[in-house]
């Protein structure tokens, strides 16, 4: 019960940091001779700061780092079972999964209040909640998935497969990615704590001047997100190194799996980008404790927050889809018994994203008033992404022609993908497109056509590669008939939820809105229904992962006899991945190629290794 | 036997696509009220056309994939053919899209926004001179209208906008405190209300309407500016020159 303890310890001087850090700001105002010395939004930046600190210290950074800096000796626990995961461990198998049910179980949250929402809209006029709650709920709603789908697919998927699927022992710098993921908790503790605040009333997007002028909430929504943020860079950077110099003997670049370039591309993304949300973030709460930068009563613009926002936000876009891509066309190549079709023009596609991301930004502001001369340059690049994301359609629809297609509900969810992003992508183009935007921007289309990109093209991503793992992290199998329900379940409600969601749009209804005109209300209950359809759907999903992580049959090895390294050590892989350190020989989807190898063991016995035979082969 | 399975979705992705090119004919527009209105329908149908093969590409594709391909019993007996995909295929995919890309990009997105930045067309946001100039003022969570004459409608002084017909109206906005965004759904226009400068677009309505026969006719702001956001509008009029005359005189003489 060690762990249980430490993470409570941990809280308690969480909070004796943050009334501390409350205190040393109220002590100096009051010393300053300000008025109120309790009063101010800086004392909430003080006690975040110390609290957070303190909160690391507690949950093991002290022992584990800290000591290190002034000659003490760290020490480890190694804990057993489930205790391991409620500490400051450094495996990055243990971060991924803590990663991954941490999310999880905000992805249900952040859903639960996408319910709410709908009941509120299934009819126009004022049912269930206030305007008010609406707005809050409609707020956290958008932050808290937005957090899921940063950090789900990368800090989960991502950290649990990388190194295996690089033939690395861990992480280049394991004690940082435990740090990254011990700063989630204060983040998810401030977001949740916004309602009691008065909630969240300029949406996800905090657009100032109203995210000056709004309630106290919005200091704990800006400095949750900072601090989410540094999480995302630190994340990044130790993926970069990770991937550029922990690849086993013989990993050619050439030789990557696409997942783990999908994974370089968007690191990349995320060590640029992400530093310019925690700016325009910054100086929002810097506003709000009397500077100007966006607020024009006192000469700033609010027009500059939207640029330096969107100059993150869109590029965040491709910090959620492109690992989404990588895993449905690395699955796709595994399901499909053949080599990725197209593999350098996937990466090229990759690599081209990432280029062009960060000129796109003010597609988003349209109708925002900007200057003229801008509408056409944004029009363009914006336009361009979608020959790179057409080499990923090519990819994955030439890797299925001719296949074996194997439909395991990995498989059938990676397929999703393709077909959720299709419809996703086409829809982008009305809102690339200037003289359609001027009427869709800022209504329902454009709320149905992100959640076809995101949560069609990552979550659907998310849950192929929890049923792909799955055996691999537990050790056990799941019940593949609840998978299949669950997934028809889930891509039914999903599509009949957000494809009828762009009717509403184009017929009239802005978005972020507890009510509209009663001629709506017929396509609204229609979407409401779907949309609890879909909810529902996940049900199942929950009651097959508990189930099968503790009854679940015993799973062998390699049972989806996969060549990539992760799925040629035991499962769970041992502590440091490898018993016998892999030489890489050959590329990681060469189904069909006689007598090709992906990688050998060379101090194992020849005759395979954990059951699985070794590079997969054509069998 | 590539010949044949290229027939099959050749005639999948047909059918797919005339099927969905039957949403084109779909009656998805709020009421047409202005000549933005039937651009913006004419535009938006004619990527609905283009997007539709290309969504149904990709389905017809995934479909006979997983219909024709799939293996059945418990696990594939042998791999599939190696193929890399590293000749003529990926270039000439890669001709087509960027083509198709950049065919959309002049036509209708540069076309379209020469069109509607220009000051000699008849509408937009780049049309200097309007028949009727009217502020629009924004702050949380009402509008006021001024005409040029004095009068001004608002949610307390008068229920209503209006507009003539067949006139360039142009709608100077400003806002007083956050963002805003002024949005009239049956002429498809929108811009931004920012604090601290002043946006303007100029609408020309081409048919007579009002709130009570079609919803669309209303000014909504459409972006989120706090607690009563969604209560953010009010209804519009188009009505002739004569009887915004009668309209204009009637509220003087009322007094507001």
């Amino acid at each position: 019960m060690y762990a249980v303890k430490s993470v409570f310890g941990a809280l308690g001087l969480g909070l004796i940091g943050f009334y501390l850090g409350l205190g040393i700001v109220a002590i100096l105002r009051w010393l300053f001779g300000y008025p109120d010395a309790w009063g101010g939004e800086i004392n909430i930046i003080g006690g975040w700061v110390l609290g957070v600190f303190m909160w690391l210290m507690g949950i093991g950074m002290w022992g584990q780092w800290g000591r290190e800096w002034f000659g003490l000796k760290t020490y480890t626990r190694q804990l057993p079972g489930w205790q391991r995961y409620f500490t400051f461990n450094t495996d990055h198998k243990v971060i991924g999964i803590q990663y991954l049910v941490t999310f999880m179980v905000v992805f249900f949250l952040a859903g639960a209040l996408a319910m709410l929402m709908r009941l509120e809209l299934a009819q126009s006029g004022h049912q269930f909640i206030s305007n008010g709650q609406y707005n809050g709920a409609m707020g956290l709603h958008g932050i808290l998935m937005v957090a899921v789908a940063v950090a789900a697919v990368i800090g989960g998927i991502g950290n649990y497969a990388v190194p295996l699927m690089i033939g690395a022992q861990d992480m280049a710098f394991p004690r940082l990615n435990a740090l990254t993921f011990w700063l989630v908790p204060p983040v998810a503790v401030g977001l949740l704590a916004t309602p009691f605040l008065g909630g969240i009333e300029h949406g996800w997007t905090a657009y100032p001047p109203l995210a000056i002028r709004a309630n106290s909430a919005q200091i704990l929504f800006d400095l949750s997100i900072i601090t989410f943020g540094l999480t995302s860079i630190l994340g990044a950077l130790n993926f970069i190194v990770t991937i550029i110099y922990m690849r086993a003997p013989g990993l050619s670049w050439g030789r990557l799996p696409i997942f783990v370039w999908a994974m370089f591309a968007t690191s990349w993304i995320a060590l640029l980008y992400t530093q310019g949300f925690a700016a325009a973030l910054l100086l929002v709460a810097l506003d709000r404790l009397g500077f100007s930068f966006f607020n024009s009563a006192n000469g700033g613009d609010p027009l500059l927050y939207q640029h330096v926002f969107w100059f993150y936000s869109h590029p965040a876009v491709y910090i959620m889809v492109l690992p989404g891509f990588g895993l449905a066309l690395e699955l796709i190549a595994h399901f499909s018994r053949k080599p990725l079709f197209a593999y350098r023009y996937a990466v090229a596609a990759f690599l081209g994203i990432l280029g062009l991301s960060g000129v796109v930004w003010a597609h988003h502001m349209f109708t925002s008033g900007m200057p003229n001369y801008l509408h056409g340059p944004f029009l363009v690049a914006t336009e361009l992404i979608s020959i790179p994301t057409g080499l990923i359609f090519l990819s994955a629809l030439g890797t299925i022609w001719l296949g074996r297609l194997w439909l395991k509900p990995p498989m059938l969810f990676a397929l999703a993908v393709i077909f959720n992003f299709a419809c996703g992508g086409v829809t982008g183009i009305f809102l690339a497109d200037v003289p359609t935007d001027i009427h869709l921007q800022d209504t329902y289309f454009v709320v149905a056509h992100f959640h076809y990109t995101i949560v069609g093209g990552e979550i659907f991503a998310l849950f192929a590669a929890i049923y792909y793992y799955f055996p691999k992290m537990t050790g056990r199998m799941y019940n593949e008939r609840l998978a299949k329900l669950h997934f028809w379940w889930m891509f039914i409600g999903f599509n009949a939820t957000f494809f009828l969601m762009h009717l509403p749009g184009i017929k009239g209804m802005n978005r972020r809105i507890a009510d509209y005109p009663s001629e709506l209300d017929p396509l609204n209950l229609a979407v409401s229904l779907a949309g609890f359809f879909l909810g529902a759907s996940f049900l199942v999903f929950i009651w097959n992962m508990v189930y099968s992580w503790v009854r679940g049959p015993v799973a062998e090895a390699n049972p989806w006899q996969a060549r990539t390294l992760e799925w040629q050590t035991s499962s769970p892989p041992p502590h440091e991945n490898f018993p016998v350190p892999p030489v890489v020989s050959g590329g990681p989807y060469d189904y069909g190629v006689p007598g090709s190898k992906h990688a050998t063991f060379p101090a194992a016995p020849s005759a395979g290794f954990a059951g699985a035979p070794a590079g997969g082969g054509g069998q | 036997m590539h010949g044949k399975h290229l027939i099959s979705v050749a005639l999948l992705w047909a059918g797919l696509t005339a099927i969905g090119e039957l949403l084109v004919f779909a009656d998805l527009f709020p009421a047409v009220g202005s000549h933005e209105a039937e651009d913006f329908d004419s535009i938006f149908r004619f990527l609905l056309i283009l997007g539709i093969p290309v969504f149904t590409f990709v389905i017809a594709v995934v479909a006979y994939a997983a219909l024709t391909w799939r293996v059945r019993g418990e696990r594939p007996a042998e791999d599939g053919p190696p193929i890399r995909g590293s000749g003529w295929i990926p270039r000439i995919w890669l001709a087509v899209t960027g083509s198709l890309a950049v065919f959309v990009m002049i036509y209708p997105g540069l076309t379209g926004l020469a069109k509607l930045q220009s000051s000699y067309t008849t509408y937009g946001w780049g049309k200097e001179e309007a028949d009727l100039e009217i502020n629009a003022t924004a702050f949380m969570w009402q509008w006021t209208f001024d005409y040029p004459d004095g009068t001004q409608v608002s949610l307390t002084k008068g229920k209503e906008v209006v507009i003539p017909v067949n006139k360039h109206v142009r709608f100077n906005v400003n806002s007083i405190d956050v963002v805003h965004s002024l949005w009239i759904p049956a002429f498809r226009m929108k811009i931004d209300a920012i604090p601290g400068r002043t946006t303007y677009m100029t609408v020309f309505p081409t048919e007579l309407g009002a709130y009570d026969e079609d919803q669309s006719y209303r000014v909504q702001c459409a972006e989120l500016c706090g607690l009563d956001h969604s209560k953010m509008w009010l209804p519009i009029r188009v009505v002739s020159e004569s009887e915004f005359e009668a309209w204009l005189a009637s509220l003087k003489s009322e007094g507001k």
